[in-house]
């Protein structure tokens, strides 16, 4: 086998420009919503007024006789027919949580789906919608997690004592000790607002019967298109070879739309009922109220620490109001177990405790989003080291200096009992500050502002777990353990080469990173190779996009069936052309020789491969299909550390955000402009998350935001240039690749809540409670009453 | 009263005569009986400025607009702003090699909107494209590519923007 | 009624308003009149948002319409939304009721038994109400010249820009020779539609409003301002934060205008 590296451009590290934006840019995308099939039905559903009430009656009668409606179905209905949602196993369920896909004798949730109407069009089932008649039996609804684990609260789940969900005790190293022996203990109580993804595209499925030669085909808006397959199988009680998934373009998922929901399930047993393709499509309205939430977290948080501001323990006390069901494919446990357990972030921490639960409420579930509870944990510990500075007259960032994982420790295991290896904290910090000229920005702050606004600075240092491999599940406590995905290699007749692999892209251009890197192991032009990632009739079994884990997974099944698959065409290559393999290498399609004396093109090669494969011996001519899986075994760690300045109006309690630093470590970069579109979406959202967005509900459980003038998320005013820039070291990982999707909008909560907090303390205030609405930034400061 | 209505409406520099529904959205005409799915729907409430699209030359929310309520009107979509030779727009262009799009679900409306600041205001400063676009949502990108890719047209343009109407 | 359709449509698409009717009027040209008078600007029902700022005369004459115009949603809402279909809809945080009111303009109503007109205070009678009877319609609103020794300032706090405002003032101070001949101060988003200050007017009309005697004058009528604001309490801001606004910001529309030149918007 040849050692010659190929000499044509390096394809990896390149900004290439992504063929896959080409049908967006142009307006040529096909989104869930522009399918379209010959007799296709749509379907709206009839969702819940109330949070908590048992369903006396549903009476369809006047929505049947609705001209252009074909059928409205019931729980009742489907009851016995299909299998409904049982909270997924997780070693720390507080009981089980089941939940209908249309709700049977009881709602738990305003939104939550009770019947589904079929039609003609949507808007005649939404008219027949408005005709059924339900009669409701409101029960008390719980709201808040604190008062729902009370043993007088109202119960939502009869298995689920004190309405755990989930519930963890954990401890490692001598806390007590820690405590009691610390120079100085520092202890906040934080509070994270809910949020949700607000993906530009909301959700939505057509579910087709005998639409190709499978039985079901569904079309979802979805990040795991082999998930939904295997457990649409499952539910439905058919053989998963029958089932085909296909994902259209997608635009944004950020994990609302990586779990199994209700809707479309039902899509696809009404498919098969009524032998007619049916669709559904998410209206904004329902969106805000029947796609998952995030966050919602009490988090009592307290740092033990020596006099040199040297961490010794942390304790957390965690309430998360998870909503009413234990959210499918993931459990509850996802923002519970998460917040509490990746706490320590980057520091080096001996010791820690944690309690936390996941209190089921009468609300929409919450399901992963975007780095799940790691902003939420970070920014609470950011937040509370800052304070432990004061304390201490140190330095935000020296204080962060004195207990970042150092490179020489590592591999540094710490109290969480995760490994830390092959990242960059402390150079990131240090990049950070030496670009953002730190310390004149302290003076500036110093010095004052000729415009009367208070100046804040705010530093957060980030790690985050990547490309999950089977060692780890993908939460603690679950027991799903992805961790394991293929990508085949073919090369068609015509010489050009094939990636398959199931990881659709909500615009990460994931199969262009793919092609970056097969072209670089291989020899072969980037528009020589082409990509197939939606369709599990045509792609390998992916777990799929979640979790920052294509880059890692994708590139890493890349490079090994790569190396086979290189194998192979030298092999056939040193026969066609009478030399020895080693003399051979492969560049810009062609094999040749090093002196390049003699030389085949690769599409000429392929060809006779296929069509006169009579003059190759069978032994060296096994075919160009090769398939291989990866797993990494462990993650490989991100890190980064950003330093955000905002300018508070000590008048309004607006908040801007003015300037925006971020040194990040997200290893070796396979295309620079894509991982710099993915840190700055995922800061832009950060920054949402601090300032502008929340879910709002009322203590009956109505929500009350409700449209997007009321949930706000950040306009192109709200974002500052960001200034990247990036120390990185190659993860362990094949390619030294990491994953960059989610890191950054932790670093953007830690430093815009910090930055806020800074701002607020130089002048006597303080804020615990985010998002830091100018209303919260004003009761911080005294200037409102704090009461309410 | 009448439930449908007969239209007449230019799309894309092409005349279509349709009968429509009275309550259908200019938005779910286009994408549903022109079959011109370019123009997408984030919010159906004006918000999101994914529908955006231009209306006798100004821009205006599809979602918020009557169908017939563009009779006689000239709409232009994402669709039309291809030559006839199938070139894309210099906008277009410029937003694919500064890679201004992720998902790509706001770019419709992002590229209506810039191509009229640019017609109106040729060479915008940072913040007046900010502002321009400020009722674009993107929730990709952060903006920052986005901002630069039309930035870079105005330079590149030179000044060529100005009244220069999305036909 | 569908004019511009900016208010009417999401109530349609959100299923919050089911009309048996609607009744399209943007074919009716003469309703699309915008004209500049001598003693008036002549605002039809069709005239758009982007219509008042494309118009020079508004823009150097009327600049406290102009400059509250300015912050109405976005371009492309500004572009199909009318500005009397917005004095008709009378939303508690929209920045027209509010002008109108300030400039003592007057709103002509026509209906099956003719034309009338009302004074802007009249014609707003609450929250998302007005005094139109069954049958009529804004056909035209009329903004007063100001005079050349008038200053204006609209200031308004939202959470972005292009939001429903929060809350926001329209102040104007005709001066002459260093006293305020006459003050008319509004305030926005205080619930039940544009609040006109008269108590902090008066505290301000025939008062000099020097360099250091404004400071207390104006602190008077802001203290009047807040002391008579009754905000409503909503997902968006509590009433002590609306009323907390309402002090704020009117103390800045009285600042900047102080600020300007007669006439013109600095």
């Amino acid at each position: 086998m040849s050692d010659a590296r190929f000499v044509n451009l390096k394809a990896v590290g390149s900004s290439v420009i992504p063929d896959e934006a080409v049908p967006l840019v142009e307006g040529d995308g096909r989104f869930l919503n522009d399918i379209k099939l010959p007799g296709m039905y749509q379907v709206a559903f009839l969702r819940s007024q109330h949070a908590h009430a048992r369903l006396n009656s549903i009476d369809t009668g006047k929505a049947r006789q609705l001209r252009g409606v074909i059928k409205v179905l019931t729980g009742k209905e489907l009851f016995g027919k299909v299998d409904p949602f049982r909270s997924m196993p997780n070693r720390f369920s507080g009981g089980e949580s089941i939940q209908h896909w249309l709700a049977v004798d009881k709602v738990r949730f305003c939104g939550e789906a009770i019947c589904a109407v079929v039609a003609e069009d949507r808007a005649t089932a939404e008219d027949a919608c408005n005709l059924i008649e339900v009669e409701y039996d409101p029960l008390p609804a719980v709201t808040d997690p604190r008062l729902g684990e009370q043993d007088d609260a109202p119960l939502i789940h009869d298995a689920c004592k004190n309405n755990y969900l989930i519930k963890r005790e954990y401890q490692r190293g001598d806390v007590d000790a820690a405590f009691r022996n610390a120079h100085v203990v520092v202890k906040r109580k934080f509070r994270i607002g809910r949020k949700q993804a607000l993906c530009l595209e909301s959700r939505g499925c057509v579910a087709g019967y005998r639409e190709s030669t499978f039985t079901l085909t569904v079309w979802i808006s979805h990040q795991l298109p082999y998930v939904v397959r295997h457990y649409l199988a499952e539910h439905l009680r058919m053989p998963e070879t029958d089932v085909r998934v296909i994902v259209p373009h997608t635009g944004g998922g950020f994990g609302q739309k990586a779990s199994i929901y209700p809707e479309e399930f039902v899509c696809a047993w009404l498919a098969l009922q009524l032998r007619r393709p049916v669709k559904w499509v998410e209206d904004r309205l329902e969106n805000m109220v029947a796609s998952t939430h995030a966050r919602d977290q009490y988090i009592e948080l307290q740092i033990a620490a020596d006099k040199n501001g040297r961490i010794l323990a942390i304790s957390s006390d965690i309430w998360v109001d998870v909503g009413a069901y234990s959210i499918y494919l993931w459990s509850a446990g996802m923002e519970p177990l998460q917040t509490a357990g990746l706490m320590p972030g980057p520091y080096k921490i001996e010791a820690m405790r944690y309690r936390t639960r996941g209190v089921a409420t009468n609300k929409t579930p919450v399901g992963p989003y975007r780095a799940v509870g790691r902003p939420s944990a970070s920014a609470s510990l950011e937040l509370l080291i800052d304070e432990l500075g004061r304390r201490l007259n140190l330095d935000p960032v020296e204080i962060r200096q004195r207990n970042l994982i150092p490179l020489e420790a590592m591999p540094y295991r710490n109290a969480n009992n995760l490994v830390h290896d092959n990242v960059n904290y402390l150079p990131c910090l240090k990049l950070a500050a030496a670009k953002a000229g730190y310390e004149r920005l302290r003076k500036e702050q110093h010095e004052g502002s000729p415009n009367g606004k208070f100046r804040g600075i705010g530093i957060a240092c980030y790690a985050e777990l990547t490309g999950l491999g089977t060692s780890t599940a993908v939460g603690p406590g679950t027991l799903l353990q992805p961790g394991r995905d293929a990508v085949t290699l073919r090369l068609e007749t015509t010489g050009v080469l094939t990636i398959a692999a199931a990881l659709p892209s909500q615009g990460q251009r994931i199969m262009t990173a793919m092609r970056q890197v097969a072209s670089d192991e291989l020899g072969i032009r980037l528009e020589d190779i082409t990509s197939i990632s939606n369709d599990t009739a045509t792609a390998p079994y992916g777990f799929g996009t979640f979790a920052s884990r294509t880059a890692v997974f994708g590139s890493g099944a890349t490079i090994k069936a790569a190396r086979e698959l290189r194998q192979r065409i030298l092999v056939i290559g040193a026969f066609l052309l009478q030399v020895p393999i080693e003399e051979l290498t492969i560049t810009n399609s062609v094999v040749h020789t090093v002196d390049r004396s003699k030389s085949i093109a690769l599409k000429d090669l392929t060809e006779k491969s296929y069509f006169s494969a009579k003059s190759i011996p069978q032994e060296i001519n096994p075919g160009f299909e090769v398939t291989a899986f990866y797993d990494p075994k462990f993650g490989s760690f991100a890190g980064g550390a950003h330093i955000a300045v905002v300018d508070v109006d000590p008048k309004t309690g607006q908040v801007e955000v003015v300037r925006y630093v971020a040194a990040e470590d997200v290893g070796t970069l396979i295309n620079p402009a894509v991982v710099e579109g993915q840190i700055i979406g995922g800061i832009a959202q950060g920054i949402g998350e601090a300032l502008l967005e929340e879910l709002v509900y009322d203590d009956a459980g109505q929500p009350r935001t409700m449209t997007l003038a009321d949930y706000l998320v950040p306009s192109a005013l709200e974002i500052p240039r960001i200034e990247l820039h990036h120390a990185n070291v190659p993860s362990a990982a094949l390619g030294g690749f990491k994953g960059c999707g989610e890191g950054s909008i932790i670093g953007a909560l830690g430093s815009v809540a910090c930055a806020v907090a800074d701002a607020l303390s130089r002048h006597g205030g303080d804020i615990h409670e985010f998002p830091a609405t100018p209303e919260r930034v004003l009761k911080g400061l005294g200037v409102l009453a704090s009461t309410q | 009263m009448a439930r449908e209505q007969r239209i007449c409406v230019t799309v894309n520099g092409k005349v279509y005569e349709r009968t429509v529904p009275v309550r259908l959205s200019l938005a779910d005409f286009l994408r549903e009986h022109l079959h011109l799915t370019g123009t997408h729907l984030g919010c159906e409430h004006g918000v999101c400025g994914a529908c955006t699209i231009s209306l006798n030359g100004r821009s205006a929310r599809s979602c918020l607009t009557l169908a017939v309520q563009a009779d006689g009107a000239n709409v232009i979509t994402i669709e039309g702003l291809r030559a006839d030779d199938g070139t894309r727009h210099p906008l277009q262009q410029i937003f694919l090699e500064n890679f201004a799009l992720q998902c790509g679900y706001c770019t419709p409306g992002m590229l209506i909107t810039a191509i009229e600041l640019l017609a109106d205001n040729p060479n915008p400063t940072e913040r007046e494209v900010r502002e321009a676009l400020s009722g674009n949502i993107c929730r990709c990108s952060g903006y920052q590519a986005i901002i630069d890719a039309v930035l870079i047209a105005a330079r590149q343009a030179g000044g060529a923007h100005a009244n220069a109407q999305v036909r | 009624m569908l004019a511009g359709g900016q208010s009417l449509m999401p109530m349609l698409n959100l299923r919050i308003l089911s009309p048996a009717v609607v009744v399209d009027i943007n074919r009716i040209e003469p309703l699309n009149e915008l004209r500049a008078d001598k003693d008036c600007l002549t605002v039809g029902a069709l005239v758009r948002h982007a219509d008042l700022l494309r118009s020079a005369d508004v823009c150097r004459d009327w600049p406290l319409l102009a400059e509250a115009t300015r912050q109405v949603a976005h371009m492309a809402i500004r572009n199909r939304g009318t500005v009397c279909g917005s004095v008709s809809h009378n939303d508690p945080a929209a920045e027209h009721p509010s002008v109108l009111v300030t400039m003592g303009g007057t709103v002509v109503v026509a209906g099956r038994q003719g034309r009338r007109e009302l004074a802007a205070e009249e014609f707003f009678t609450g929250t998302l109400s007005n005094a139109l009877e069954p049958g009529e319609m804004v056909v035209q609103l009329r903004y007063p010249r100001p005079s050349a020794r008038t200053r204006s300032a609209f200031v308004e706090f939202a959470r972005r820009l292009g939001d429903f405002a929060m809350a926001g003032a329209a102040a104007t101070l005709t001066m002459r020779d260093g006293t305020c001949e006459h003050a008319r101060l509004t305030i926005l988003g205080m619930g039940q539609g544009p609040f006109r200050a008269h108590a902090a007017e008066q505290r301000l009309t025939g008062r000099r409003l020097g360099p250091k005697e404004c400071k207390d004058g104006f602190a008077e009528a802001v203290a009047k301002v807040t002391a008579d604001v009754d905000p409503a309490d909503d997902v968006h801001a509590s009433s002590s934060y609306r009323r907390h606004l309402a002090g704020v910001l009117a103390l800045r529309a009285l600042e900047t205008a102080l600020g300007r030149t007669g006439g013109k918007v600095g």
